[in-house]
């Protein structure tokens, strides 16, 4: 059951290993745009949008250039080009295209050029579908479906902790805590909520 | 000399790139569940930003402004796949258990932030001491946490039990304990250094 | 002596007669039946445990605010023995005595006090310190003991961890005669208490009915071999649904404000519950789901904030 299959990718990264607050990637964006909620919605976007499209680009370059010539050595220098190139050509195409769209969203996709969340799920794809699925083309369905998710659970996440933060401003919260390590305290309760969810069968 | 030794202390105490400048968070808080494994990330980063900044800073002058930062991956990205490799096949063990972080150093903003900031304006020499001093202050931020980590969440430090009676509390080499103990870490040094 | 100029919080404040202090001393009456009724049932043990972690609780709070230069005697709000009772109530009745240390401690100092004390937590702190205590030290937060006579003393599961071979009835699970958490076994006090605060005002009806009503309707759908089979009657009386939806839910700084956000607090807390129960790999998701709708709470307080009359955007804020 491919649909089964698909529905528990989908589950596991969005809370189980959710990718901010269990794999701990893409940490910077999380405490650098958390601090209020419509910025942090529009980076979980601009990072959901990111996430798949690479998901499915690294995908090919793997299936089509590292596989066929015995060099997948070079995935990591290879997905990281590819993922930066990407990412710039996204950022001029708006530019050019769209400008109100641009102001939204240019300066998040400038941000996660070379975010680990983004590389991350590159390379977990390649560990975990690429070399397992016979199929190449379910490979790609699981690799899309995982990016697209773990975009969708770090969009959440995202959100949650802008709300947070935006209730804290009125917080009296003792001063060497402020800011930083108190959004660390605010990850840690929200991870051990998410723990709830560990061990999930369906 | 005294330059040198002032550029590789930086990184340690003034700019160290966890606490004070909190660059490279992600792997930092991932990898740290024991000292052994913060020790053998801390190295591998160590060497990606020496060597990187070593090139970087040698070819400096023939990198176009525009297109440096991808001429800078390229390289990161070089020095990243030879760690890979090496570890992969002398400490099968480690790389194991470091797992996709390994590969991940290339997208760690201390080693493209000090290539942008140090080595694509200095000279190879100070450029040597300046990774050196960032890469032994990383390690020794992911030695500090990891050590906290094991500890409390293993009972052990270094592999070696601790003390007999003492349970320890297994959400510290969990995902919250990470956060949790960065989180406290972070605030205390701020407790320090607002107090001088 | 005290007034309720004390708690300096960010949600509105209660506008009544009723000070922070006095609720908080009628809730913790209310809650004392249910308690005494696990005394009862599962020994002098268990008062031991509600004992040391009230008093964790307390020593903890007076320490941090005499770290802080605040007044000490912001203790006798009652909020601290509140929490401190709560924690007790969600722990076994076996456990050793630094468990409720411990307990105490990180629900005081990680649950409440680094965000700035009473009004200011994001997170219920007696869930905080029970979720710490759940996943540092598995083995003892899940060893339970049976009523004291029983002939297998110790070592047993909670109703809900072995619902396949089931030997209780409805009535045991009522009275709460049977193995579990301290303060959630005894439904019948814990309803009585959970009426007198809502004949008080104290709490609405909003969240505890939405949150029991949804796990209700849910495991009634999909809790049973097939389609619409589910024992919902078995799930609202085994395990800590009527001490979390009453009491900790319902906690004044962690719920939302409006009508509309705790009904959607309250469905959002019983779905979670239902997820952790039939799928997660924990036997218990009360306190989870409790806790990870806390950290929803300011996004819902944002989408059902009451417009201010005349405003001219829907963003100005009625603070």
């Amino acid at each position: 059951m491919e649909l089964n299959q698909l529905f528990m990718i989908a589950i596991s990264v969005i809370f189980i290993n959710n990718f901010i607050l269990s794999r701990f990637l893409g940490l910077c964006p999380f405490i650098g745009v958390s601090k209020k909620t419509e910025p942090a919605f529009y980076m979980g976007l601009a990072v959901t949008f990111v996430m798949t499209a690479s998901s499915v680009i690294t995908w090919a370059v793997y299936i089509y250039l590292l596989e066929p010539f015995h060099i997948e050595y070079l995935r990591t220098l290879s997905f990281i080009l590819v993922i930066a190139s990407f990412v710039q050509l996204v950022e001029m195409f708006i530019q050019k295209t769209s400008p109100a769209l641009y102001r939204a969203f240019g300066i998040y996709l400038a941000l996660i050029t070379t975010n680990c969340a983004v590389f991350g799920v590159a390379v977990l794809n390649s560990e975990m579908y690429l070399k397992t699925t016979g199929n190449p083309l379910k490979g790609l369905l699981f690799c899309a479906t995982q990016g697209f998710f773990a975009g969708v659970g770090f969009t959440l996440v995202l959100l949650f902790m802008s709300g947070i933060r935006e209730r804290l401003e009125l917080c009296d919260v003792p001063g060497p805590m402020k800011n930083m390590p108190i959004a660390f305290i605010v990850a840690f309760l929200m991870s051990m909520a998410f723990m709830g969810f560990s061990g999930f069968r369906f | 000399m005294k330059k040198l030794l002032q550029e590789f202390s930086k990184g340690i105490f003034m700019e160290n790139p966890t606490f004070r400048l909190a660059l490279g968070l992600c792997p930092t808080l991932a990898v740290s569940t024991s000292v052994v494994n913060g020790l053998g990330m801390g190295v591998a980063a160590t060497f990606v930003i020496v060597g990187s900044n070593v090139i970087i800073s040698a070819i400096r002058n023939f990198i176009p402004g525009k297109i440096r930062i991808p001429c800078f991956i390229v390289i990161i990205a070089t020095f990243v796949t030879i760690v890979e490799l090496i570890m992969k096949a002398f400490l099968p063990a480690l790389s194991n258990s470091l797992g996709i972080f390994v590969p991940l150093i290339v997208v760690n903003c201390i080693v493209l932030g000090r290539a942008e900031a140090f080595a694509s304006r200095h000279g190879i020499v100070k450029s040597i001491f300046d990774g050196l001093g960032m890469g032994v202050g990383f390690t020794a931020a992911l030695v500090i946490i990891s050590a906290i980590r094991e500890i409390l969440g293993n009972g052990t430090i270094v592999g070696l039990m601790v003390a007999r009676s003492f349970e320890p509390a297994l959400l510290f080499i969990l995902a919250p304990g990470a956060l949790l103990v960065i989180g406290l870490l972070m605030g205390g040094i701020n407790f320090l250094s607002e107090k001088k | 002596m005290l007034n309720n100029n004390l708690t300096v919080s960010p949600a509105p404040h209660i506008r009544s007669g009723m000070t922070t202090q006095k609720i908080m001393y009628i809730v913790i009456c209310s809650l004392l039946p249910a308690g005494l009724a696990g005394v009862y049932i599962f020994g002098l043990s268990s008062l031991k445990v509600i004992l040391i972690s009230i008093i964790a609780c307390v020593i903890s709070e007076v320490i941090f605010l005499v770290l802080r230069n605040k007044d000490p005697k912001t203790i006798l709000d009652g909020s601290a023995i509140l929490t401190g009772l709560l924690l007790a109530y969600n722990l076994p009745p076996g456990v050793p005595f630094w468990i409720p240390v411990v307990g105490g401690v990180v629900s005081i100092m990680l649950g409440k006090q680094i965000f700035g004390g009473l009004g200011h937590n994001i997170f219920n702190p007696a869930l905080v310190g029970r979720a710490f205590l759940q996943i540092s030290w598995p083995v003892y937060m899940t060893t339970w003991k049976n009523p004291r006579w029983a002939l297998d003393a110790v070592s047993t599961a909670t109703p809900l961890a072995r619902e396949g071979a089931r030997s209780f009835t409805y009535m045991d699970l009522f009275l709460g005669n049977h193995g579990g958490c301290i303060g959630e076994v005894c439904i019948v006090l814990l309803l009585a208490g959970a009426l007198i605060l809502l004949f008080m005002k104290i709490i609405s009806f909003h969240i505890p009915a939405s949150f029991i009503g949804t796990v209700m309707l849910l495991v009634w759908i999909f809790g049973g071999n097939e389609f619409f089979q589910g024992d919902f009657l078995f799930h609202l009386l085994a395990g800590g649904l009527v001490l979390g939806a009453f009491f900790m839910a319902t906690d004044y700084v962690t719920r939302p404000l409006t009508k509309k956000g705790k009904i959607i607090f309250g469905i959002g807390c019983g779905v979670l519950t239902v997820v952790i129960r039939l799928k997660g790999s924990y036997p218990e998701g009360v306190s989870y789901a409790i806790l990870f709708m806390n950290a929803v709470v300011p996004l819902i307080d944002r989408h059902t904030k009451t417009k201010v009359y005349g405003a001219q955007t829907g963003k100005a804020s009625p603070a």
